[in-house]
């Protein structure tokens, strides 16, 4: 829900519960002054009658109008407190029974004790007050029309900035070269906003390059002995010519050289994964690398007896060449490595997915720990145990989804390339 | 055949030397920036091996001045930043090649030598060898003027072992320079194996000798005077 109509939606209520709540207050007290006004005019009729017989002894005539009228009649007894009350009253001059606030009383003239009965109309009353109420009404509908309409307008036009700023974030990249610039609002919130994610990003870009220039000179710090280390080892394993046990071992420190070289290298190709330090917005021939790269192990292929049975449709990627590369190769080095000899690979590409599937000669993987870095199925020296862990964070990174399955004895890992629309 | 070595880990500046003075070529080692700055301006080169981080300056600013005074040296880089964007600069800025340490020698000999081909200017294209002429322009061999039908990799594995002549070369370093950095091999290099078989097959029915050497449990090497 948005901000904007959950603050309308709050607003409207406490409007109208203010509202009715209101009008609900003011009938009654409207309604009690109006009363109150209706009943001194009764005691003041009182007043005059109780003079007037004072004065003559006698009864006055019954005094009509439309809104007040009074009738006398003989009494039995003496009425003790009279009070005004609220009744209905037939109107002679309107010809109908109206409501009225009416006072009886009793007075005594001539001997003779007599009921006066006065009648207050209080349709003109009641009148005023429906009037009242329509206004109410009338000005609830005109105040929620113009809370809509100023907050269509006004609050939208006040957020405005609010959703520039959110856009600005949503496209900004860290491997861009420079933190967030923000421009400064007039309303106090924005700007503390904007400034508050400008300080931000250029402290997170701050903290970037430094990783990243950590990581360049990690890798520095590490080939460069490791380079030594190998250029030693050749140097040597030419004085080494015929003794077996030396060479043996020259070759061990070759080997171990060169796997701690691929290690290093793909430890730093995760951190760089990890940081988003790649723009994937090279158009990608998938179907190229994957024939390059077939064609490069085709040796490889041959020297295991594989039959490599491949279906490829022509597929282009919005990504990263580099990276492309080497989630095939890994995905291939995989198979090729893990394939039974004289066993067959499945390749599928089309353009959802890219499929993999090959004999498994013993059970399913460990799904959960698969993709985990150093997970090895079986220890093996060449193997580094990252190359699946990075295949899956250049899909995470790219917005692949990657699958492993097992079924009928093969294994098979399928990347979707459109894995929202599944 | 002079080379200008700017690395400033001495050891591997060192190791650099030896085998390249092997090689036959004429080595030259500095080990900062300012020295190299000296060094290209009062000599000339065949060919530079320019690490990137040097004390005292980038090598990519070498390669910028090289540029400006336009020098003709080939240039092959090695660094150890494998980054795609500083391999897309250094050679942006006029380098050759580009090497990712750690390497082997055998495979930096093997580029300098492609290197000095390309850049010298009466289209020396031609690698021989005892009795093995190679020209790499047209990816021709012949033996004893014998023309020799080789595939793409028999070629290739042909040149770096010529190029490479008397040395042991192992079969990491073979198989690295035949199928580059990003493959791994399984278990044994049988294949190798299969693809130094046929290249001995052809050149023994090619009437050339049989100068491919097998070094029990290290890899291979070529026999030639």
């Amino acid at each position: 829900m948005k901000l904007f109509t959950k603050y309308n939606r709050v607003n409207i209520t406490t409007t109208i519960i203010t509202f009715l709540v209101g009008s609900i207050a003011f009938y009654f007290v409207l309604d009690y002054v109006l009363t109150s006004q209706l009943d001194r005019g009764l005691q003041v009729e009182q007043t005059e009658i109780t003079d007037f017989v004072k004065e003559h002894n006698r009864p006055p005539d019954a005094l009509t109008t439309k809104h007040q009228w009074t009738e006398i009649s003989p009494a039995a007894e003496p009425i003790a407190h009279p009070k005004p009350h609220t009744t209905e009253a037939f109107n002679q001059l309107e010809k109908e029974v109206e409501p009225v606030r009416q006072l009886a009383f009793t007075i005594q003239a001539g001997g003779k004790l007599f009921k006066a009965v006065v009648n207050q109309s209080k349709t003109e009353t009641e009148d005023l007050l429906q009037m009242i109420i329509f206004v109410i009404i009338l000005m609830i509908a005109l105040i929620l029309l113009s809370n809509y309409l100023i907050n269509r307008k006004l609050v939208t036009a006040l957020w405005k900035p609010f959703y520039t700023t959110i856009a600005t974030i949503k496209d900004y990249k860290l491997s861009e070269k420079r933190a967030l610039q923000l421009p400064h609002e007039k309303l106090d919130e924005l700007d503390l906003l904007n400034t508050s994610l400008n300080t931000m990003t250029e402290r997170i870009h701050q903290d970037y390059l430094a990783l990243k220039t950590f990581t360049e000179n990690a890798s520095h710090e590490m080939q460069t002995p490791l380079a030594v280390i190998r250029s030693k080892v050749e140097s040597l394993l030419q004085y080494a010519e015929g003794k077996e046990m030396v060479v043996q071992q020259l070759m061990t420190i070759e080997d171990a050289t060169l796997k701690l070289s691929r290690l290093h290298q793909s430890l730093l190709l995760l951190t760089k994964l990890e940081n988003r330090q790649f723009e994937l917005s090279e158009s990608v021939d998938l179907t190229y690398i994957l024939k390059t790269k077939l064609d490069e192990r085709e040796s490889l292929i041959n020297a295991r007896e594989l039959i490599v049975d491949t279906t490829a449709d022509q597929v282009t990627l919005s990504f990263h060449q580099h990276l492309a590369e080497i989630m095939i190769n890994n995905l291939l080095n995989n198979v090729i490595r893990y394939t039974p000899l004289r066993g067959t690979v499945y390749i599928k590409l089309h353009s959802d997915a890219l499929s993999i599937k090959n004999y498994a000669s013993d059970g399913p993987l460990n799904t959960e720990r698969l993709f985990q870095r150093f997970y090895k199925e079986e220890q093996s020296a060449e193997s580094t145990g990252l190359g699946l862990a990075i295949v899956k964070e250049i899909c995470l990174l790219a917005g692949f989804g990657i699958q492993y399955r097992y079924a009928n004895h093969e294994h098979e890992f399928i990347i979707h390339f459109k894995p929202e629309q599944k | 055949m002079k080379i200008l070595i700017i690395e400033d880990e001495i050891t591997l500046n060192q190791s650099m030397v030896e085998f390249l003075t092997a090689a036959g070529y004429l080595c030259e080692s500095v080990f900062s920036y300012k020295a190299a700055l000296e060094k290209i301006d009062y000599h000339s080169y065949d060919c530079i091996v320019l690490d990137i981080m040097l004390p005292g300056g980038s090598g990519l600013d070498l390669l910028n001045y090289l540029k400006l005074d336009k020098k003709t040296e080939g240039v092959i880089i090695v660094s150890a930043r494998g980054a795609l964007e500083d391999k897309i600069e250094g050679l942006q800025l006029g380098a050759d090649d580009y090497l990712i340490k750690p390497f082997h020698l055998a495979e930096l000999s093997v580029r300098i030598a492609a290197i000095i081909r390309r850049k010298s200017f009466n289209g020396q294209s031609i690698v021989s060898a005892g009795d093995i002429q190679i020209d790499t322009a047209s990816k021709a061999v012949t033996i004893n003027g014998k023309t020799v039908e080789l595939t793409q990799k028999e070629f290739q594995l042909l040149l770096f072992l010529v190029i490479n002549k008397n040395r042991v070369l192992s079969k990491n370093t073979i198989a690295q320079h035949l199928w580059g950095d990003d493959m791994d091999f399984p278990d044994n290099y049988d294949f190798i194996y299969s693809h130094i078989k046929n290249l001995r097959k052809k050149m023994i029915a090619a009437g050339g000798e049989d100068c491919i050497k097998s070094m029990y449990g290290e890899g291979y090497k070529m026999q030639l005077p």
